[in-house]
């Protein structure tokens, strides 16, 4: 296994994770983004030594083709979910006016102990 | 046949519930028809030799079955569970104000509760005595909390469900035990058991028996569960759900009989119960809390007697407890139309009611009597049976038991008097109301069985009889007498009871210093709930604090250390430096890129570092030999910055600024998760199972494939339906993006800028 890969996908692994950790929607699509990259080429690297491309009748050794096939769903797939995420920012922008992901209120209420009626619904149309 | 009666009862519950609706009288009246026709069908059944067996299978290898037996003992109990919830359920039609609005689901809870109790008594196989077990807790907390806008009952009931319920984990977890001992789930088939794990099973059942049964300390339930409606108290907890616990231990004792502890334990638990129990009826001034206290003593008493064990002592405890659910059973009956009729249950404010209330005087006088063991009636017969057999123990046990029963009974003959000259002596001239037939007739019905009991009292024996020797063949010896001769027993029997009477006489004349003791047990039980509850509470707020950032940082960090035994699996030998040189600074690009986008502060230079790392990754696959991916990555990062520049295009070019402390936790919790995949990543490629199947993939693609191009291949041949699938994924996604593109704006908000 290519230590130079496998350095690769611990670095996208940690700024993907750095970024999933933040508070920006935005932030956050840029880290899956990042983790998708991550995904696949470890896939890639597992998948044995480079080689030529997997075209059969070739002379020479070719690489794995079957993680190939498989990495070529998961890009596919994590571009539609990027897509899908990045409406539902916009979405998030046209009611809310920002990108910012909130606590739980309902959670932060449970915490304190708070008992009184649930007033989410009037935040949420403010 | 069984089947066609739980059937019938299952109808019922949602008869009750849909005809309650409307008046609660109808609702209680359709519900009796299911026990009425169980006591029907029980009572051809008596005297003919029985040993039927019914039985569901649901998980043949697991032994999980719905299995019940019909002998002589589930006849017994049915009788007693079923006529007496048919007499309860008229009872109740009285009980309540005829003008008493239907909707509730009172009458559909009774009835559950007969069912669960029906279904206990039958049941033989562990598993299913342990699901009815439960049921019958779950339908006490229903009818506990019936008037369930007050606080106090509400605690009440909770309380009675903790303590039985944790009595309900004991059963099952002591079951496990058992049923891997014995190698049988089917309770007539439990072969005796011993070793460790047998003193185990034997202290967790009789932890179980002891919280439904309500002994010490667990008989705390007991008394606020008294908050019910007096049916609920008539039934459940007097004449038929306290009883459980008993029939558990009966049907038990022969398994652990070589178990050391199983005779000390139960001995301790039953006269400390059984005095405690007697004390407390003689303090309280509440009717219905001295019949609550006799029930709790009672209970004690039928404790001892079967950890005695002897089949004389198994004999008496099985007809002082149907002799005990008759007579209970008429006694509730009796404090809950007194209730009803004058408005209170305090002995110091009642009194005269023998003139205003002669049938529930009678009904009273005559149940309280046969609690008490006076001659002539059926409590005397199952008391001297009683009495006998702990005469009957040699030595140190003798003393022991033999005392403790004896000072029992005369407390309870006390108690007995002082509850029945509180509520009907001399006393304040109380009003009451008129009478009800509904409530009379169940009363006399089972105030005159006491004393029908005693006088077919062999009937009585043909059917106690045989129940016992279902529990301890020796015991086809005893019978019950009607006149046992002037045997040391009688003499005794009958000094307890003028002792008893002496004693109750000058507790009942003594009113000072009457205050109802305070329930100390109850309290300190609900503080503890209450504590846990607030800690639990505590615990919820920490736990589930609503900070998404912070839930997946901690998944995060979990996965990683997760990955934490993979470091010994890796072998540096599986690792090459590169497979081509030019991965070097493609991998460098990818990161760097990567590093410069977590880190800039502008939407748009976010976007387009996730392009440069997007080509930097198309790069390493061209260079692994897969064009195909490279191809693919390529058109996709351009369609993604694109959607991002669409995406994000709209809000503030700069993103939010970060905090300080959060963000070095953030760094250290990224750095460890990328250190574990690098981990997990270089171990699994250092044990490698076999060689890529590269020769057979690249001879099918040509031959079956009729391509070249393996990877095309594999996805439009092999896998063709994952590939369609995944089409309509992407056809998923685009329907989305319109929807959420196109939705307009929620009236009345504004969409800040």
């Amino acid at each position: 296994m290519s230590f130079v890969l496998v350095a690769t996908v611990g670095g996208l692994t940690s700024v993907g994770i750095y970024l999933i950790t933040s508070r920006s929607l935005g932030r956050i699509i840029l880290g899956f983004a990042l983790l998708g990259h991550a995904a696949v080429l470890a896939l890639l690297a597992s998948s044995g030594p480079a080689g030529s491309p997997p075209i059969a009748g070739t002379e020479r050794s070719i690489s794995n083709p079957l993680p190939q096939a498989l990495a070529l769903t998961a890009i596919v797939i994590s571009f539609g979910l990027t897509l899908f995420l990045l409406a539902l920012a916009r979405r998030q922008h046209v009611l809310t006016g920002d990108d910012l992901v909130e606590d739980d209120l309902e959670d932060r209420r449970i915490a304190r102990y708070d008992d009184s009626p649930d007033t989410s619904i009037e935040r949420a149309t403010r | 046949m069984i089947w066609v009666l739980l059937a019938a009862h299952i109808v019922g519950i949602f008869a009750a519930s849909y005809s309650g609706r409307s008046s609660m009288r109808t609702g209680l009246l359709v519900a009796a028809i299911a026990p009425a026709l169980t006591t029907a069908w029980a009572t051809t059944q008596l005297l003919k030799p029985n040993d039927t067996v019914y039985e569901m299978v649901w998980v043949q290898g697991l032994d999980l079955s719905l299995r019940f037996r019909v002998d002589s003992l589930a006849i017994l109990m049915t009788i007693l569970v079923s006529g007496i919830g048919a007499l309860v359920f008229v009872y109740a039609s009285g009980y309540f104000k005829p003008s008493a609005d239907g909707g509730s689901h009172f009458p559909a809870s009774l009835l559950l509760f007969s069912f669960s109790m029906l279904g206990l008594v039958l049941a033989d196989s562990i598993w299913t005595l342990f699901i009815f077990w439960e049921l019958t807790s779950v339908s006490s907390f229903l009818l506990v909390g019936f008037k369930n806008l007050d606080v106090d009952v509400r605690i009440a009931a909770r309380r009675a469900l903790l303590i039985t319920g944790g009595g309900g984990l004991a059963l099952l977890a002591g079951f496990l035990i058992l049923a891997d001992a014995s190698n049988t789930t089917v309770l007539s088939n439990l072969e005796p058991i011993s070793g460790p794990n047998a003193g185990i099973a034997a202290a967790l059942l009789m932890f179980a028996a002891a919280t439904k049964s309500a002994q010490m300390p667990f008989h705390i339930w007991l008394p606020g569960a008294m908050a019910a409606p007096t049916p609920v108290s008539a039934y459940l907890h007097s004449a038929t759900m306290v009883k459980a616990g008993i029939l558990l231990l009966a049907s038990t004792s022969a398994t652990f009989e070589d178990v050391a502890i199983w005779k000390p334990l139960g001995l301790t638990l039953g006269i400390s119960t059984m005095l405690w129990g007697a004390f407390g009826a003689l303090r309280h001034r509440d009717a219905k809390l001295i019949l609550a206290w006799g029930t709790i003593s009672q209970l004690g008493l039928l404790v001892t007697l079967l950890s005695v064990g002897t089949p004389k002592a198994t004999f008496a405890a099985m007809s002082l407890l149907t002799a005990h659910a008759v007579f209970k059973a008429a006694l509730f009956i009796t404090v809950g139309e007194i209730d009803i009729r004058t408005g209170t249950r305090d002995i110091y404010e009642l009194g005269g009611l023998t003139k205003s209330m002669p049938i529930t005087f009678a009904v009273a006088a005559i149940s309280a009597a046969s609690m008490a063991g006076v001659p002539l009636l059926l409590g005397f017969a199952a008391k001297e049976a009683a009495i006998e057999a702990v005469l009957d123990l040699k030595g140190t046990e003798l003393w022991l038991v033999g005392g403790a029963v004896i000072g029992g009974a005369v407390m309870t003959v006390a108690y007995s008097l002082r509850f029945v000259l509180g509520v009907f002596g001399p006393g304040p001239q109380t009003s009451v109301s008129p009478r009800r037939s509904a409530m009379t007739v169940p009363a006399v019905a089972l105030g005159a069985a006491s004393i029908a009991g005693y006088i077919f009292l062999g009937s009585v024996n043909s059917i106690v009889g045989p129940a016992v020797v279902e529990l301890d063949e020796k015991a086809n010896v005893y019978s019950l007498l009607r006149w046992p001769g002037f045997t040391p027993g009688l003499l005794t029997s009958l000094s307890v009871v003028i002792v008893g009477f002496l004693i109750g006489y000058s507790v009942s004349t003594r009113t000072e210093g009457a205050n109802a003791p305070t329930a100390i047990g109850a309290s300190f039980a609900d503080r503890s709930i209450n504590e846990v509850l607030t800690f639990a509470r505590e615990l919820i707020g920490r736990i589930q604090h609503g900070s998404l950032p912070v839930y997946l940082a901690t998944m995060m960090t979990t996965a990683s250390l997760a990955a934490t035994p993979f470091v010994t699996a890796i072998d540096p030998d599986s690792l090459r430096r590169w497979d081509h040189v030019l991965q070097i600074p493609l991998g460098f690009g990818v990161v760097a890129s990567a590093v410069a986008g977590a880190f800039v502060t502008t939407r748009l230079s976010a976007a387009l570092t996730l392009g440069a790392v997007g080509i930097g990754v198309s790069g390493l696959f061209a260079l692994h030999g897969a064009p195909d991916l490279a191809l693919t990555q390529l058109l996709v990062e351009t369609v993604v910055v694109v959607g991002f520049v669409i995406g994000l295009g709209r809000l503030s070019r700069r993103f939010p600024p970060v905090g300080g402390a959060w963000h070095a936790t953030r760094m250290a919790v990224a750095v460890l998760g990328g250190i574990a995949v690098m981990v997990a990543l270089i171990a699994s490629a250092s044990d490698p199972t076999g060689l890529p199947p590269v020769a057979a993939l690249s001879e099918g693609a040509v031959e079956q494939g009729g391509g070249k191009n393996i990877v095309n291949v594999i996805l439009t041949d092999i896998r063709a339906l994952d590939t369609l699938g995944e089409v309509v994924v992407l056809a998923t996604v685009a329907i989305g993006i319109m929807a959420l593109a196109k939705s307009p704006k929620p009236e009345g908000r504004k969409a800040a800028q």
